[in-house]
């Protein structure tokens, strides 16, 4: 009965399902069928063998990852580039958006929000090498301001303590603006009345940001912050790996990095595979965690 | 910037799942290939007839230039070997990734270069797993093929069989060049030892070398290259072995040598002193230049033949600049020596997966066998006659001076030579600049003082399966004892380090592999 009711719906509205096809069939080519390949990384995998033709050698390279010294290292830093994502990346688009929300000039607020978008369309390549221009130690305008006032230059490039404050300075240079379109449109939708009404009660600005534009945004924040939890260990390969050098790889090296070594740079295929496919288990469970954490909090969550 | 290029190929294959669709493809069969390798069975079998239509040839090769070259060249080769020719340029900077991930999913052209010695050793093992053609019984039947010289073959065979072609390089061009305007001007003379070059390195920051009054020059320019850089080099000034040496019978790798630690030493004392760049482990090979050839420092290590281009460069900046070039610096032991290359440069190995008979095979040593007549190896090495090259006094050619233009035009194809100077008797260069005339005859000197990489034709497993990654603990702990981070204690944690990660299986290996040898 049901069966026949739902048969029914899906003839009467069937160009929208038709619609439907397109997105299913990109899921079903690229996202599901490639899960096949994890296979590999249970195999000593040979490429010229094939998959049905390689070894099966169960959790070996598992294993690897597991006792392999550089693990916990490079654990540690994704988890931190990833925290440092979310506790200083992350607030700096909303504020960004309140601020300009608040710009009543218009030609001066869409000015502003031009030049923090453009970032953006700039490969990290020219940012890493923007800000190595200006960092390195042989005549990079920052220490040589440093040297013009009389303090000692700081070696940027080549030290450990340098590279996290680097790594997160470049991501806001250049996703901030980026990030502020979803909540401008946000906040583009909240009832004027509202505000009108919490004048006449006597609010000031940040009497209004705090009790209406910050609540009114809520459920779009708390779904983009789901989002990027989703994205948890994706911190940029290019970037990171950009950034990384001798000299920093303790604090740098990262699943991303990693994965490009061992796998492409040497072969080792069904090891790198293992490595991705642990990565996105971590990744798999935040998104799960923070999901549910939403729900607790009475918000709806992305599923 | 070619990191770029690197990380967008790498993009593809970043997330597991991805990677695992290209190589859930391959598994299913190699259909990339073959539609060239039914034509090439087509028409293997009598590879020399004029008459039959043009043999179609995929090749795949690592380019040097920014910009994919012209193909008047190509036009030109094919016409005379009666080929249909398709090369696939890779930027040089992201050709082993590309080698691998076209070797994972089957899609190798039917010719590929290996681009040099490390790549090649890593492809040992698929070479063992018959997934290359053995090429050693054929190579008698071609005319120039077979005068390549053994000794080389030897040195690319695996388990004394031969798969691959080579192409000939000096077997070393290392040395030092630097300002000579500048050396004159502070009296110095050309140095001799390793103190000499750090004199001379001194002066260069402290002696106010280019004369404004300002203390803004410095010695030494490096990049982030610990063999082709300035490091390798200086270390063999220093008596240290060529990736491998024998102590007390018995192979262990350099760093294991007291050499290379005073090496170490000898850097940590310009980069404290400040006589080389300071951010030298993250420099471009571009950077690197730029900084000689901007007048900021005065001396460049690493192939002697860049003076040539260091000098047009430079010369247009500062018309008073002047190079010289210099080697046989001898160490504290009072010796000097050189690392080398074991006789060959590129290679080329011919995949079974695109390459499916015999006559297919032939028909394809017949295109590089012809690549080896002297006609054709002009050529691709100088490019056309009065366009790219003159014939000057003696026979001898002088190459364009527009270097944008045979950038573009003909450099690119000197990747596709075979064989060299010693086995083909070909066109050789005239130099202008007495500075590259001198480099050049360096080159050949070098021969007398050569130092052997020990495990050139020897064999083991874990090196070809975590070497590289090993590689870059030593590499790490390398740049950070320079830097000061690190002292001997710590350097020597490092190497226990390499040791336990796989490094002893490799010393083990290697011992097994010499003593099979001998």
């Amino acid at each position: 009965m049901k069966k026949h009711d739902l048969r029914r719906r899906i003839m009467k509205n069937k160009a929208i399902y038709l619609m439907i096809l397109p997105g299913l069939l990109y899921f079903v080519l690229f996202k599901y069928f490639p899960m096949w390949g994890l296979v590999i990384s249970f195999q000593e995998y040979r490429p010229y063998d094939g998959i049905l033709g390689s070894d099966w050698v169960g959790f070996k390279h598992y294993q690897r990852l597991f006792t392999e010294p550089m693990f916990w290292t490079i654990f540690r830093n994704t988890i931190i580039l990833f925290l440092m994502n979310l506790i200083f990346f992350f607030p700096v688009p909303i504020i960004l958006a309140i601020l300009l929300n608040e710009v009543r000039l218009q030609a001066f607020k869409r000015f502003v929000q031009t030049i923090v978008y453009i970032p953006h369309f700039m490969s990290w390549v020219i940012i890493v090498s923007i800000s190595f221009v200006m960092v390195t130690m042989d005549g990079g305008m920052i220490n040589e301001g440093l040297d013009a006032m009389g303090m000692q230059k700081i070696n940027f490039l080549l030290s450990d303590e340098w590279f996290r404050p680097m790594y997160i300075v470049q991501v806001i240079w250049r996703e901030a603006g980026w990030g502020t379109i979803v909540y401008l449109a946000a906040i583009a939708a909240i009832d004027p009345q509202l505000y009108e009404a919490s004048r006449m009660d006597g609010a000031n600005r940040f009497r209004q940001i705090w009790h209406i534009t910050l609540p009114s945004i809520r459920s779009v924040i708390v779904i983009l912050l789901i989002l990027k939890i989703g994205d948890v260990l994706e911190l940029g390969f290019e970037h990171v790996y950009l950034l990384l050098n001798a000299m920093n790889r303790n604090v740098a090296e990262i699943f991303d990095t990693y994965v490009y070594t061992a796998g492409l740079k040497q072969g080792q295929f069904s090891y790198s595979t293992a490595v991705g496919f642990f990565k996105s288990f971590v990744g798999l469970v935040l998104v799960m965690s923070a999901n549910w954490l939403a729900k607790k909090f009475g918000e709806e969550g992305v599923y | 910037m070619r990191k770029k290029q690197a990380a967008t190929t790498f993009r593809v294959l970043c997330t597991t799942t991805l990677a695992g669709c290209i190589l859930a493809g391959c598994a299913s069969g190699s259909g990339v290939n073959e539609g060239s390798a039914t034509s090439g069975t087509n028409q293997g079998g009598a590879p020399t007839s004029e008459t039959q239509a043009p043999f179609k040839l995929t090749i795949m090769t690592n380019l040097h230039t920014p910009e994919v070259p012209t193909d008047a060249i190509e036009k030109m080769l094919e016409e005379k070997t009666n080929t249909d020719l398709t090369i696939n340029w890779v930027p040089d900077g992201s050709y082993e990734e590309k080698l691998n991930s076209s070797f994972a999913t089957g899609s190798l052209p039917q010719a590929v270069y290996m681009k040099n010695q490390t790549t090649y050793i890593l492809f040992r093992d698929a070479i063992r797993n018959n997934q290359f053609w053995e090429i050693g019984p054929f190579i008698k039947d071609y005319p120039n093929l077979s005068k390549l010289d053994e000794l080389v073959v030897k040195n690319t065979a695996v388990d004394g069989k031969t798969y691959a072609i080579y192409q000939e390089r000096p077997l070393s061009r290392q040395g030092i060049i630097f300002r000579k305007d500048w050396a004159d001007k502070l009296g110095l003379a050309a140095p001799k030892t390793t103190d000499e070059l750090y004199n001379m390195l001194k002066q260069f920051k402290e002696g106010d070398p280019d004369g404004n009054g300002k203390a803004d020059t410095m010695g030494l320019t490096d990049r982030s290259d610990l063999v082709y850089g300035a490091f390798k080099t200086v270390a063999s000034y220093f008596g240290t072995p060529n990736n491998w040496g024998l102590a007390d019978g018995k192979l262990q790798p350099e760093f294991m040598f007291p050499q290379y630690k005073e090496t170490m030493d000898f850097f940590k004392k310009l980069y404290d002193e400040g006589l080389i760049n300071k951010d030298f482990p993250v420099t471009s090979k571009e950077d690197q230049q730029n900084l000689v050839i901007t007048g900021k420092a005065g001396m460049y290590i690493g192939s002697m033949a860049d003076v040539q281009s260091l000098h047009q460069k430079t010369v247009e900046i500062n018309p008073n600049a002047l190079y010289d070039v210099a080697n046989h610096i001898s160490g504290p032991d009072g010796n000097a020596g050189i690392w080398s290359i074991p006789g060959y440069g590129n290679l080329v190995l011919f995949p079974k997966s695109s390459v499916k008979s015999e006559e297919e095979l032939k028909s394809i040593l017949a295109f590089f066998d012809k690549l080896m007549e002297p006609e054709l190896a002009n050529l691709v090495k100088w490019g056309v006659p009065d366009k790219h090259y003159t014939i000057v006094e003696g026979g001898l050619v002088q190459k364009a001076e527009d270097t944008k233009m045979t950038d573009r035009e003909q450099k690119p194809y000197e990747i596709l030579q075979v064989g060299g100077e010693s086995t083909i008797d070909m066109l050789r260069a005239y130099n202008k600049l007495p500075a590259k005339a001198k480099a050049e005859e360096l080159i050949i000197e070098n021969n007398s003082m050569l130092i052997n990489d020990p495990t050139a034709a020897l064999d083991s497993k874990t090196f070809g399966l975590k070497g590289v990654e090993l590689q870059q603990i030593i590499n790490d702990a390398t740049y950070r004892y320079i830097l000061g981070n690190l002292d001997a204690a710590g350097f020597d944690g490092e190497i226990e380090r390499w040791k336990k990660g796989g490094g002893e299986s490799i010393i083990a290996e290697y011992n097994e592999s010499l003593a099979k040898s001998q």
